[in-house]
């Protein structure tokens, strides 16, 4: 196992004593370490004024843990997690699974020491941004908000803000699209910027919406929804499943599962099916291997033009004429 | 017909102009809400970076309005992306632009030394989103990709550094601009959100348009695998006719039109010309191999039948005669 001690901040002073730590070295925007701990691409961008990226997507080759202490506190970390594996993310009354399938979005007060753990063979799909305070101070002052939400992320006893959450679906596609874009360069620096806004958007929207904050929910609930989820998503190509045959797998009633799956993904069983279901439909478009009615019939839709119609529904342009500008 | 006028800045100096023009009340330096006389919506202004800004316009006209756009001494270039499910015009050199509505031609790129005038559809909800960006930074991407090929149908460039251009938005943007479509400018949210959205259009515009490995090809992978099968079997049958369409079109499992218009964007050409092509290149080859006695050996070898029809067809593709390649057979060789 490999540790390492090192810190972040909202400015890009962190870059080469990170890169020193693991034995690597910056190159442009790269920060490239050695193959026998891990392989893959980590790559940071400042966005704006105190709004830095870190892209990571690699696949750990050593145990790793992390230490992060930082020098300078202010700033709020906001951890996009979508590790296919086994990761950790622990401080000094907390331990939380942060992979793909668990607690895949983590905000965390710079001030406090964390410990992430990652194990051998693990991929990772990670974005980090971290924002300084200032600005999401000035920001809730000017909007309005935040400050009833305040005492709920605020941990008792550290004073400091840690949550625990999932991203939604929306947030989750926003990642998926980026991670198709070769990464560096101008237009990557556009993309990733871009996506960084339109998570800060998901993720204030979330706030102003008020849903619940997942930490809160019972972790067996929790778990149950989840592999829910997961079942869904390994299965879009079939028809939905009744909401019987779910709420028998997840072992509750059926109206217990509905609202509890309502409350945690923010939409019912059948429209986050729907909605990946037309997401596929749509990579798949993209991809150019199959024609609209191969696809329509892979998916289980009952005929081309109810694909169609539902495609143009959800986004707003049919399969057709989106195939056409690709 | 009411006409306003402005010009456009990368910092919000320009609005309070636009708003007073319009008769239009502007809060903070973000939106100006246009008066019912003219009609129901606003506009939305915001500073991406430092080099990008963007305006936002979602408006029903009450009232025909042209917005005349006054050059100005910033250096930019607007980029215009019509999502109205409609036509609006766009005025650009005296020439008359039809924009919107997604089978039209939805996006205009102008300078902003070159004036231009807007006018939306009356009765309609228009729906448009400019982006504003300063020329050194396009010059970046400029430099690194000097042959600028726009695939739009009409595109002029005026003078070195004036230039328009004018074409449809990719389908990834549409995308984008439809889900801002949903939202309201006074969620939390929008500002983040339209910042987003504008830095992946212009990231979707690039790569479009930068990216060379990239295959303009409208073919689905099985199509393109039945038409090089054919491709394939033409290649290895060059000494016999041409095996008709029928039959190309059956060992690609699709019907003959179909068949006719996936090989043309597969290969930018008919399979009869394609076949007489590959044919001609296996002439010159025969031609120049000294094997042959005459030019008729070699045309009844590749199964023509008339000798002035394949000189033709070879003339057409090289431009020369055949009798020009041919190296007859040498008796001298025969007998070592």
């Amino acid at each position: 196992m490999k540790t390492i001690e090192h810190f972040y901040s909202a400015d890009l002073d962190w870059v080469q004593n990170l890169a020193d730590q693991f034995g690597g070295e910056v190159k442009e925007s790269f920060i490239v370490i050695p193959e026998d701990i891990q392989t893959g691409t980590r790559y940071f961008l400042k966005c704006d004024e105190g709004i830095i990226a870190y892209y990571i997507d690699v696949e750990y080759k050593k145990e790793l843990h992390l230490i992060q202490r930082n020098s300078n506190p202010n700033f709020v970390g906001y951890y996009y997690n979508l590790t296919e594996g086994n990761a950790t993310v622990s401080g000094p009354d907390f331990m939380y699974n942060v992979t793909k399938w668990q607690y895949n979005l983590s905000v965390i007060d710079g001030a406090l020491s964390s410990d992430y753990h990652v194990t051998r063979g693990s991929k990772t799909f990670a974005l980090c941004i971290f924002i300084r305070k200032d600005i999401i101070e000035s920001f809730a002052i000017k909007n309005n908000i935040f400050l009833p939400d305040i005492d709920k992320i605020i941990n008792p006893k550290l004073n400091t803000i840690v949550r625990f959450d999932r991203m939604s679906d929306d947030s989750l596609h926003i990642l998926d699209d980026l991670r198709k874009v070769k990464v560096g360069g101008p237009i990557f620096d556009l993309y990733l910027t871009g996506s960084v806004h339109m998570l800060i958007a998901n993720y204030l929207k979330k706030i102003a919406t008020k849903r619940i904050i997942i930490q809160t929910v019972n972790q067996q609930d929790l778990a149950t929804i989840i592999s829910i989820q997961m079942y869904l998503t390994a299965h879009l190509e079939d028809h939905f499943p009744s909401i019987k045959q779910l709420a028998n797998k997840a072992n509750m009633s059926e109206s217990k599962f509905k609202s509890l799956f309502t409350k945690i993904t923010g939409n019912t069983p059948n429209v986050y099916f729907v909605e990946n279901k037309l997401l596929l439909a749509k990579e798949l478009l993209e991809a150019k291997e199959l024609s609209i009615s191969q696809i329509a019939d892979k998916l289980h839709f009952t005929n081309n033009s109810y694909f169609a119609s539902k495609f143009k529904e959800y986004f707003g342009l049919s399969p057709k004429a989106f195939v056409k500008e690709l | 017909m009411k006409k306003i006028s402005h010009y456009y800045s990368l910092t919000p100096e320009w609005m309070p102009q636009l708003a007073k023009q319009s008769g239009g009340k502007m809060i903070g330096d973000k939106i100006i809400t246009f008066p019912k006389k003219i009609g129901n919506g606003h506009c939305y202004f915001s500073e991406v970076t430092p080099n990008i800004s963007v305006v936002f316009m979602d408006v029903f006209l009450n009232n025909p309005l042209k917005i005349h756009r006054q050059k100005s001494d910033h250096e930019l270039y607007i980029f215009h992306f019509d999502l109205s499910e409609h036509i609006n015009l766009i005025k650009i050199n005296n020439h008359d632009y039809e924009i919107g509505s997604y089978d039209k031609l939805d996006l205009a790129i102008i300078d902003n030394q070159i004036e231009s005038s807007y006018k939306p559809a009356l009765k309609e909800r228009t729906f448009a989103l400019r982006i504003l960006v300063d020329k050194k930074m396009l010059a970046d991407f400029i430099s690194k990709y000097p042959e600028i090929e726009y695939k739009g149908s009409l595109n002029d460039r005026v003078g070195k550094e004036m230039f328009y251009h004018y074409g449809n938005i990719d389908s990834n943007s549409i995308l984008l601009l439809q889900s801002l479509k949903t939202k309201s400018i006074h969620d939390l949210s929008f500002e983040s959100f339209l910042k987003g959205i504008t830095l992946k259009l212009l990231g979707n515009f690039f790569s479009k348009f930068y990216d060379i490995d990239k295959k303009k090809n409208n073919l689905t992978q099985a199509e393109s695998d039945a038409i090089n099968k054919t491709k394939k079997y033409m290649l290895s049958n060059l000494y016999s006719p041409f095996p008709s369409v029928i039959f190309l079109a059956s060992m690609a499992g699709m019907s003959e039109s179909k068949y006719k218009m996936a090989f043309k964007e597969n290969t930018d050409t008919t399979p009869n010309n394609f076949f007489i092509q590959e044919k001609m290149n296996l002439a010159k080859e025969l031609l120049k191999s000294g094997e042959y006695h005459s030019l008729t050996e070699v045309m009844y070898e590749l199964s023509y039948s008339k000798l002035s029809y394949f000189s033709s067809k070879y003339f057409e593709l090289f431009k020369h005669k055949p009798m020009d390649d041919f190296i007859k057979k040498s008796i001298l060789k025969n007998q070592h």
